[in-house]
């Protein structure tokens, strides 16, 4: 190291320090363009109404209340009713959606990283067809596929509709990580005495469990956020989930914001949460197959 | 252990011949390696006896079963890897474990009988390790150890030393020679390395674009190449080969060559090149079989030295004769320089000669 640096003129040294700095200063623009709307959402949520809308706006409330948190957290007024009912509804959606896409997505990534069989090419990039309009384009078909199916105003039409976002990318990212599994160890292990599915339970499912819980959070975060469709396929109050509930919730009298901003917060927790607990495995996928082992 | 037999075995990727009618058959307890350069079959080979790719078409015999249709599993062979596939979630021991936990044996008997291939293979002290902690040749260790916790009938080995360091290899060599000795084992092992080959094996089999082209020892492999390409392949150096033309001088068979030299044949050898199926014939010789002269003698034709490479105890020298280049070794103490003009004594006994259409070799008889 040192003998390289000895060998970098004084210029070239220079030059190195001056991108480094370049891209030091890029990244905390870009840390303060993601933080500081966050900030400015926790210390909205525990000002109070009058406050929150003060101008000039302060920018440290003067009398820091948690009044907001207990409205929507307490199951014996109307609003907190809501907001858990809500809360729920997001969670089950969301939970059953990823559930489902992993059970269909892991023997389909499978399939296509190791089997040959006809027709593969096709209905590999056809997986990829959905994802390449935006998602508005299927709203109406959608909407009128489900009037059909007798799912409008159920979560059933929400998963369903989800799963036609979430499969064709979980079924991508993990055939990426089956592709990086040598098939020698499954071999070694049919050989051992296993038969193919054993093989694929005991050798390459654990290595594929970074892979698995990436894809599951993924899967998770786009149906837990998503807005358009759950505004348009579900009417009832009680079926609400978080985007849409909280978005009518607030707007139906005088806004009221350090409410909003305490609700988004809360529902901004789940997937903090799980990003920490499983960011060890996430970042390990995001960066496998980027060096050889 | 058990024999295993190979009928006209093909395996076929469109239209591609991976092997072609590959027919051979490993006695009980033979150690045969499988040679070849890259691409020529030999791993397709040996996953079609290991089952872990169909076949097109052919019989595949182990001891006395037909297991064309058999899962791996059920085909009684361990297998070492190419790149070892050790299972990298598994410590050492739970690798050398898994095929006896695969066949249901009693924890006490796993335990005892993984200790014991542990023991062999010097690795005891590894065995709480996980394959990434471990260094190339501890890893080929429990490779081998992982298909010596079972006995199967026919142990398959792909290449297992050509990862390792060149000194790591010799020894590993002489480990799996002692181990075939030990257990008697039927071993089929593929190695593009033919020292390795030569060393280690009973019998070659040498491969060529999914083609068998000869099985036998060793030693006759290289004293009586069936063709060309296993002449060249087999011998380090390599046979030299020079395409001539079959001519007569006063009523004796002659080779000529477009310079215009000629060489006159032995009554043996002049009766192999009235076999051919044109004049056209190629000489072959080893590098130990010719003699280098300085000045012309009777009998020899004039070379033109291109490369001298002192090797220490052995000078090799590389020379064109009848625009081909030659191997040649000397002692060390014979001097030749680039460029000079040299004179080659062939020995009729041991020159090789082929068919310059088919390039099969020729007999006398
Ligand atoms: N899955 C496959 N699909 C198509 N062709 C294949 C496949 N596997 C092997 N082949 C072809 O079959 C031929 C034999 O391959 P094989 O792997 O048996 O060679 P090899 O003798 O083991 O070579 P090496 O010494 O490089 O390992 C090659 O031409 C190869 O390109
Ligand atoms: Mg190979």
């Amino acid at each position: 190291m040192s003998s390289v640096g000895n060998a970098v003129t004084r210029r070239g040294r220079k030059g190195v320090d001056g991108w480094r700095w370049a891209g030091r200063i890029f990244l905390l623009i870009m840390v303060l363009y993601t933080a500081l709307p966050m900030a400015w959402m926790l210390l909205t949520s525990i000002k109070s109404g009058f406050a929150a809308t003060q101008f000039p706006p302060q920018w440290w409330p003067s009398e820091p209340t948690l009044a907001s948190y207990q409205k929507l957290l307490d199951p014996q007024n109307s609003v907190g009713q809501d907001f858990l009912r809500f809360f729920w509804n997001s969670f089950f959606v969301s939970t059953v959606t990823t559930a489902l896409a992993v059970a269909v997505a892991v023997p389909a990534a499978y399939a296509f990283s190791r089997f040959r069989f006809p027709g593969r090419q096709f209905l590999f990039f056809s997986v990829l067809l959905r994802n390449m309009f935006p998602a508005v384009i299927f709203l109406v078909p959608l909407f009128i596929l489900m009037r059909w199916l007798g799912l409008v105003n159920t979560h059933g039409s929400l998963i369903l509709t989800y799963l036609t976002f979430g499969l064709p990318l979980a079924i991508w990212l993990l055939k990426g990580f089956y592709d990086n599994i040598p098939v020698q160890l499954e071999q070694a292990a049919r050989i051992d005495g296993a038969t193919r599915f054993q093989a694929f339970l005991l050798i390459v499912m654990p290595l594929s469990v970074p892979g698995i819980i990436a894809t599951a959070i993924y899967s998770f975060i786009g149906a837990w956020n998503e807005y358009i469709y759950a505004a348009t396929f579900l009417t009832k109050n009680d079926q609400l989930t978080l985007p849409v509930g909280i978005q009518r919730f607030f707007s139906e009298n005088t806004t009221d914001f350090p409410g909003l901003m305490a609700a988004s917060f809360l529902m901004s927790v789940p997937v903090v949460v799980l990003f920490l607990v499983l960011q060890k495995y996430f970042v390990r996928a995001l960066t496998e197959g980027a060096v050889k082992h | 252990m058990a024999q295993v037999v190979l009928k006209d075995l093909v395996k076929t990727y469109g239209s591609v011949y991976a092997a072609k009618d590959v027919s051979l058959t490993v006695n009980d307890g033979e150690f045969v390696a499988l040679v070849g350069p890259s691409g020529c079959g030999k791993t397709t080979t040996l996953n079609l006896v290991a089952g872990l790719i169909p076949i097109t078409s052919g019989d595949i015999v182990i001891g006395d079963r037909v297991v064309n249709d058999l899962d791996p599993k059920d085909r009684d062979i361990a297998m070492v890897f190419q790149n070892y596939a050790l299972y990298p979630q598994k410590t050492v021991f739970q690798n050398l474990a898994f095929p006896l936990q695969m066949r249901k044996l009693p924890k006490a008997e796993i335990e005892a009988k993984v200790r014991e291939a542990a023991r062999v293979l010097d690795i005891t002290h590894l065995l709480e390790r996980r394959p990434r902690e471990l260094s190339g040749g501890q890893q080929q260790r429990v490779a081998l150890g992982r298909a010596l916790v079972r006995d199967p009938a026919v142990f398959l080995m792909d290449e297992p030393l050509s990862n390792l360091d060149a000194k790591l290899r010799v020894q590993m060599r002489s480990e799996i020679k002692r181990f075939h000795q030990d257990l008697k084992a039927t071993i089929i092992y593929v190695t593009h390395d033919q020292l390795e080959a030569v060393t280690m094996a009973d019998k070659m089999a040498v491969m060529n674009g999914g083609l068998l082209q000869q099985y036998d020892s060793p030693a006759n492999v290289f004293a009586n190449p069936v063709n060309m390409f296993v002449a060249s392949f087999i011998g380090s150096p390599a046979m030299s080969l020079v395409p001539l033309e079959v001519g007569s001088v006063d009523g004796h068979t002659v080779l000529k060559s477009a310079e215009g030299w000629t060489l006159p044949l032995s009554e043996r050898n002049a009766r192999k090149v009235a076999t051919a199926s044109s004049r056209k014939v190629v000489l072959g010789a080893r590098h130990s079989t010719i003699n280098l002269h300085k000045t012309q003698v009777d009998g020899t034709v004039p070379a033109k030295v291109y490369t001298v490479e002192p090797t220490g105890d052995i000078t090799f020298v590389q020379a064109f004769l009848a625009g081909s280049i030659v191997n040649i070794s000397l002692p060390p103490t014979v001097h030749v320089a680039p460029d000079e003009m040299v004179w080659l004594e062939f020995d009729q006994d041991r020159i090789h000669l082929f068919d310059g259409e088919t390039e099969m070799a020729l007999r006398a008889d």
